[in-house]
């Protein structure tokens, strides 16, 4: 029966101990991810900041985001004093300082100099992967949201978006390697004996073979955008599909055709999501290595990728340095030493600056784009 | 009248619309853009068959070689002896760790002090081989040159000094001694300071001392080390007999394939003396068939040598054990002697089942291409580029997989989870405004840079902390290798972390709330509303967010390429728990670190696909039971 | 007539927003009590007052005045709030069995009490499901998922659900809202059967539901009580001119 009085708790609530217990627990365990993370990203900011940054104005180290990738050179004059040179002005050095003996001369690969070629490798590869996949991917997802009707052929793309997107990084990189390497047509004079189709053009003597790009530039960008397409497909149609299907029943019931309805009350207002969610898609393309290793990606070049060009063609077909390439070449490859550190902790600190900068920016750019499309 | 025939007509009503529109056209165009997801996963699909399939039958050809050259014949002995120098290898380790177990004291003492003497000599090197090579070359030992290079030595040297490491187990002054003398030594000397020695003889002397009562133990020791020599000469005389066969079969292989190939072009040449001169080529290049018989049959020959070789390696082999001492003292050499006597009878086992497997072989036995398929799935070795026999054998791969995959899974499932109850049910809007970035800034962190971490920070880091004195309780500490299964377990934890917790969040957050309102009007208190009633209805999302986080640690490539250590080795499982801190390798990592090298169309490339379907197919598994949960949940 | 629930002078606010404005009433223990009124009028948010259920909604607070059960305010802050509401069971509008058994839905408020051992709660069980007069039709069921029954079935596991602990009150926020006329027939004719042992406070929307089952009524209007009296006296002779607009059907 009911009895008031054990309404009444006496003392602190029943299993707060436990309840209490549990609950630090789960914090803790909480606070420890978010601790952890932010040491590690505490000793790369510690290490790599200075690389980047010095005291004096302009307190960007530009140097080593313009200059070339090179070989460090780390050797003692004769009065001892310790010089670490990269290769070029180490020949300069020598020229300059002819019968000085050095001592004590150690070489680093890839540590001196900057990081100018992995950047701007990187950024061609974003650019271009990101073109094809923007193209394709928003192409498709409009099929998906403003034609689509139930059926098998829609199924079946739902499906396959689905695998896309769980597909390991390094499949997609055997798949541009077996595809865009070695199998994709191409016009060119003397057919590579392993094509494995070749026939003849009507003019000139030029054949069409499927040999394959070769490693280059749009096999890379190709193979990306392959990668990302799911993800571009599945964000723009988000996007789309958050548009309010007032805005098309009322272009529609005004006589506008299903082109016209899409073209000027539905992309317009879907734009700034879909490329909202494309910087976000830009961290993963940037930062992925395992598809670009055999289909773009060089350890060591000695121009940038515009140098040395007869025609545009070949900035497309020629290999390029990529940063996350670059930094796994001087993880995996190079012993760590005081000497090597600039290059491995300043490329690091500036990639992951530039993944922040890119991710924090969709953060912020989604929020307040919900805070504005509000229908 | 029939549909066709309406439309057709020339009258037609005016909302009727006429032929091909462009809108149609538009529409198809979007229609081929999604179409293009369903041509790239089949193209996926298609080229990983056709570069994947061709392996199998070359690798049953390359079986084939194995056995119709001897090799096969002679790695049946190989294979024992090989094992016995494990064993030997293991009572060594055990006979050492029983000594050095017992000069532990010695020993940390006297590695201190030369890892003290080292990192000065390291540091002060530079300068130090600069006043030496200077003072020997230059004639006037008075030149300025040299004054400035000993400054410069000796400025080095104050440094040096102020950052020596500790040597927790030396008395103070022995250390103040210690560093006195490494500071007034002459700038030439060669010599080791005098504690460094001292020590390194202390070391010495207590080693012979523990050894005296071992010495019954080292005599049987070499006694089993030794009964391997007649076998090991039988067998190395046996290699390079088959190894000159097995060049020679490869040999006729490549030269026959020329000839198909030249054929083949022949055949499809359009011109009549283009064809004959390719024919005649083909004919030319044709190779004589290579003797195989011959070496074969001397090979056979051998038999009963082998046999003989075996019968005495046994007999010394079974008595042994007996001889070996009853138990150790210390707990490392304990368990390695145990190890040694649990392996003792499988051994025997193996010897003696040795000479029927010898007199059954039989060069000419087929190899069917399910040896192959099987050779490839259950194989224990994935052997590649060398001498004598490429194995491509999955498991070694598979099972580092597995490891790192249970490593990380058992990191990242409770503090993934918990963090997502956490976070959903009980933190402030405040503290999710904080946890929730971080959480999804980590997911955003290229793998390459986790994997630079791993190894430039985190490996370093652990390594180091499994030398304290308080945590040498843990198995395996201190741990051998800087990159190792757990170290990549660690990493790609804290990469699944986000997965997991992003996903079950959503999934605690679908979970209608009339279920908590619910649960509370019934008396629950908040705690018992979470974990009876919340945490429960959202199972099928978090367990379909667990998987989709182990899909993306067993598809993740740079890290454990990186951290992984790369041994290609099923990892020792003997080692109890410390089996964890073994270097491995694993599918992905295999992919990424051979494809580069390996010539086109070989077998080691095709391998290689066969791995990246494997993978495919693990993955996609994966994920389809995953996303099966998440309809589930939907429902 | 004892009352079983005081109410007096209760203002209530979502952060605020003024949701209830000095309502004041006794709702008299063993009969049903309805509160009728045009949605948004604060009905259900009074009935969620009373077991204090209102405490899940951030910035949702009482403002003025206090609701007494049995002479405890139950707004103090040492308040076992587990305790009232396992004195005090819910029914929701829509039915939300959990995703568990029929017998572990039912078994449920007495596990989180501490309650599990395996007779009692065979006992309990069984007595509140026939009570709900659902026994017959699950009892070769009993460990099928609740998500099996019909929607009539689940909205009496519900209350067989709130009832197995033996409240002393029964609060049910428009329990056939989302059942078919059958279905809501039934449960009406358990309510009758249910006031022999609960005190039961029902809001619903449907007046006729109100004249049929509850002994006194209240309209509520804007979040102010208008008028609260037997129910047939405010049917037929409503005192305010609100009421009798809303009861003829004039507005709402």
């Amino acid at each position: 029966m009911f009895d008031p009085k054990k309404l009444i708790r006496k003392g602190l609530p029943k299993g707060h101990f436990k309840d209490a217990a549990v609950r630090s627990l789960l914090a803790g365990v909480t606070y420890l991810v978010v601790i952890i993370a932010a040491l590690l990203f505490g000793k790369i900011i510690v290490d790599g900041a200075p690389v980047l940054f010095k005291a004096e104005a302009p307190f960007v180290d530009f140097e080593f985001l313009t200059a070339k990738n090179e070989t460090l050179h780390v050797f003692d004059d004769a009065l001892g004093n310790r010089h670490q040179l990269p290769a070029a002005a180490y020949s300069a050095y020598l020229d300059k300082h002819p019968g000085e003996g050095i001592f004590n001369e150690q070489t680093f690969s890839y540590s001196g100099g900057g990081i100018a070629g992995p950047i701007v490798g990187t950024a061609l590869l974003t650019i271009g992967s990101m073109i094809l996949a923007l193209f394709f991917g928003i192409c498709a997802a409009i099929y998906l949201s403003e034609y689509a009707k139930q059926s098998p052929f829609i199924h079946a793309v739902r499906l396959a978006i689905l695998n896309l997107a769980g597909i390991p990084s390094i499949v997609f990189g055997l798949f541009g390697f077996s595809v865009f390497v070695l199998a994709v047509p191409i016009i060119t004079s003397t057919p590579a004996d392993r094509s494995l189709l070749t026939f003849p053009l009507f003019f000139g003597n030029y054949f069409v073979s499927f040999q394959g790009w070769n490693s280059s530039l749009m096999a890379g960008c190709a193979t990306l955008a392959c990668m990302i397409l799911p993800v571009i497909i599945t964000a723009s149609e988000e996007s789309l599909r958050a548009v309010p299907q007032g805005f098309r029943d009322a272009s529609l019931a005004m006589g506008a055709t299903r082109w016209q309805t899409i073209r000027k009350c539905v992309l317009p207002f879907s734009l700034p999501g879909i490329l909202t969610s494309s910087l976000l898609a830009i961290t993963r393309v940037a930062g992925e290595t395992a598809p670009i290793m055999f289909t773009a990606a060089v350890a060591a070049k000695d121009d940038l990728p515009w140098q040395g060009l007869k025609s545009p063609f070949d900035l497309l077909s020629s290999q390029v340095q990529a940063l996350p390439y670059h930094i796994y070449t001087l993880a995996a490859r190079i012993p760590s030493s005081e000497y090597t550190q600039r290059a491995q902790y300043g490329s690091v600190f500036v990639f992951l600056v530039l993944v922040a900068f890119l991710s924090a920016g969709s953060m912020i750019l989604r929020s307040k784009l919900r805070a504005k499309l509000k229908w | 009248m029939s549909q066709e025939e309406i439309s057709l007509s020339p009258s037609h009503h005016r909302f009727q619309k006429r032929g091909f529109s462009c809108e149609k056209a538009i529409k198809y165009f979007f229609a081929s853009n999604a179409g293009l997801t369903i041509v790239i996963l089949v193209l996926i699909t298609i080229f990983l068959l056709k570069e994947g399939l061709g392996f199998f039958p070359g690798y049953q050809r390359e079986l084939e070689v194995y056995r119709i050259a001897g090799l096969e014949f002679v790695d049946i002995s190989r294979k024992n002896l090989t094992a016995q120098e494990q064993l030997t290898s293991v009572l060594n380790r055990a006979y050492y760790a029983e000594i050095n177990g017992q000069a532990a004291r010695e020993m940390k003492r006297s590695k201190e002090a030369s890892a003290l003497f080292n990192a000065y000599s390291e540091q002060t090197g530079p300068t130090r081989d600069l006043v030496v090579n200077n003072s020997q070359a230059a004639s006037d030992p008075k030149s300025e040159m040299l004054a400035i290079l000993k400054t410069n030595f000796e400025k080095q040297k104050v440094k040096a000094l102020a950052s020596l490491p500790a040597t927790p187990h030396l008395e103070k002054n022995e250390r103040a001694d210690l560093i006195e003398s490494i500071r007034t030594r002459a700038v030439d000397s060669t010599e080791d300071p005098p504690l460094v020695a001292a020590l390194a003889a202390e070391l010495a002397a207590a080693q012979e001392k523990y050894a005296v009562p071992l010495q019954g133990m080292r005599a049987t020791i070499d006694s089993f080390s030794s009964a391997g020599s007649e076998l090991s000469s039988l067998v190395s005389e046996m290699t390079e007999s088959v190894t000159a066969t097995k060049e020679k079969i490869q040999g006729a292989d490549i030269l026959e394939k020329d000839r198909k190939t030249l054929l083949a072009a022949a055949a499809s040449a359009k011109d009549l003396a283009e064809r004959e001169k390719l024919t005649s080529e083909a004919t030319a290049s044709l190779a004589e068939k290579p003797d195989v018989e011959g070496p074969i049959q001397r090979l056979m020959e051998r038999r009963a040598d082998c046999v003989k070789a075996h019968q005495a390696l046994q007999k010394t082999t079974g008595g042994i054990l007996a001889q070996l001492p009853e138990n150790l003292r210390q707990p490392d050499a304990r368990r390695l002697l145990k190890v040694a006597r649990a392996t003792w009878p499988l051994f025997i086992a193996d010897l003696e089942k040795t000479p029927a497997a010898i007199h059954a072989w039989k060069y000419d036995a087929p190899v069917p291409l399910t040896a192959a398929i099987s050779s490839f799935l259950t194989g224990k070795d994935w052997v590649t580029g060398g001498e004598w026999q490429d194995f491509y054998g999955i498991l070694p791969l598979a099972a580092g997989s597995l490891m790192i995959a249970l490593v990380a899974l058992i990191i990242a499932i409770p503090s993934g989870i918990g963090a997502a109850v956490y976070v959903n049910q009980f933190a402030s809007p405040r503290e999710q405004g904080i946890i929730k970035p971080v959480i999804e800034f980590i997911q955003a962190i290229p793998s390459v840079v986790l994997g630079f971490i791993g190894i430039l920070v985190f490996g370093t880091l652990l390594r180091d902390i499994s030398t304290w004195d308080s945590l040498q309780w843990i198995p395996g500490f201190p741990i051998e290798e800087r990159l190792n299964i757990f170290t990549a377990g660690c990493l790609l934890a804290l990469m699944s972390i986000p997965t997991i917790f992003s996903l079950s969040e959503d999934a605690i957050n679908n979970v209608p709330s009339a279920y908590a309102e619910a649960s509370e009007a019934l008396g629950a208190s908040r705690f018992q509303t979470t974990f009876r009633v919340v945490v429960p209805a959202a199972f099928s999302g978090v367990l379909a967010a667990v998987l989709l986080g182990l899909g993306r640690v067993i598809g993740e490539t740079m890290v454990v390429l990186l951290v992984a250590g790369n041994r290609i080795k099923i990892p020792d499982f003997s080692s109890g728990l410390s089996t964890f801190f073994q270097p491995c390798h694993t599918l992905t990592g295999i992919i990424a670190q051979e494809l580069g090298e390996v010539p086109l169309g070989s077998v080691h490339y095709r391998a290689l696909f066969v791995v990246g379907i494997l993978l495919f197919a693990i993955v996609l598994a994966i994920n389809a039971t995953a996303h099966h949960f998440v309809n589930k949940m939907k429902h | 007539m004892t009352s079983a629930i005081q109410i007096q002078n209760v203002s209530f606010a979502y952060n605020t927003k003024q949701v209830l404005h000095d309502v004041s009433m006794d709702i008299p223990a063993h009969q049903i009590t309805a509160f009728i009124g045009p949605s948004g009028c604060g009905k259900s948010t009074l009935l969620r007052c009373f077991n204090r259920i209102n405490d899940r909604i951030p910035g949702a607070r009482i403002t003025a005045g206090s609701i007494k059960v049995h002479d405890i305010d139950i707004n103090r802050s040492d308040i076992d709030l587990q305790e009232l509401r396992r004195q005090i069971g819910m029914v929701f509008q829509k039915y939300n069995p959990f995703a568990k058994s029929i017998y572990e839905n039912v078994a449920f408020s007495l596990r989180v009490a501490g309650q599990n051992k395996r007779a009692t709660l065979d006992e309990i069980v069984e007595n509140a499901l026939k009570s709900a007069a659902l026994w017959d039709e699950v009892k070769d069921r009993l460990h099928a998922s609740a998500f099996g029954l019909s929607g009539g079935q689940q909205q009496r596991l519900c209350i067989a659900r709130a009832i197995a602990n033996q409240p002393e009150i029964l609060l049910m926020d428009e329990p056939c809202a989302a059942l078919d006329p059958l279905a809501t027939l039934k449960i009406e004719e358990l309510l009758m059967e249910l006031k022999k042992k609960y005190t039961i406070v029902i809001v619903t929307h449907n007046m006729a539901q109100a004249t049929r089952c509850s002994d006194k009524t209240a309209f509520m209007y804007l979040g102010k009580l208008i008028e609260f009296g037997p129910t047939m006296q405010l049917f037929e002779n409503p005192k305010d001119p609100q009421t009798e607009a809303y009861v003829t059907g004039t507005f709402g």
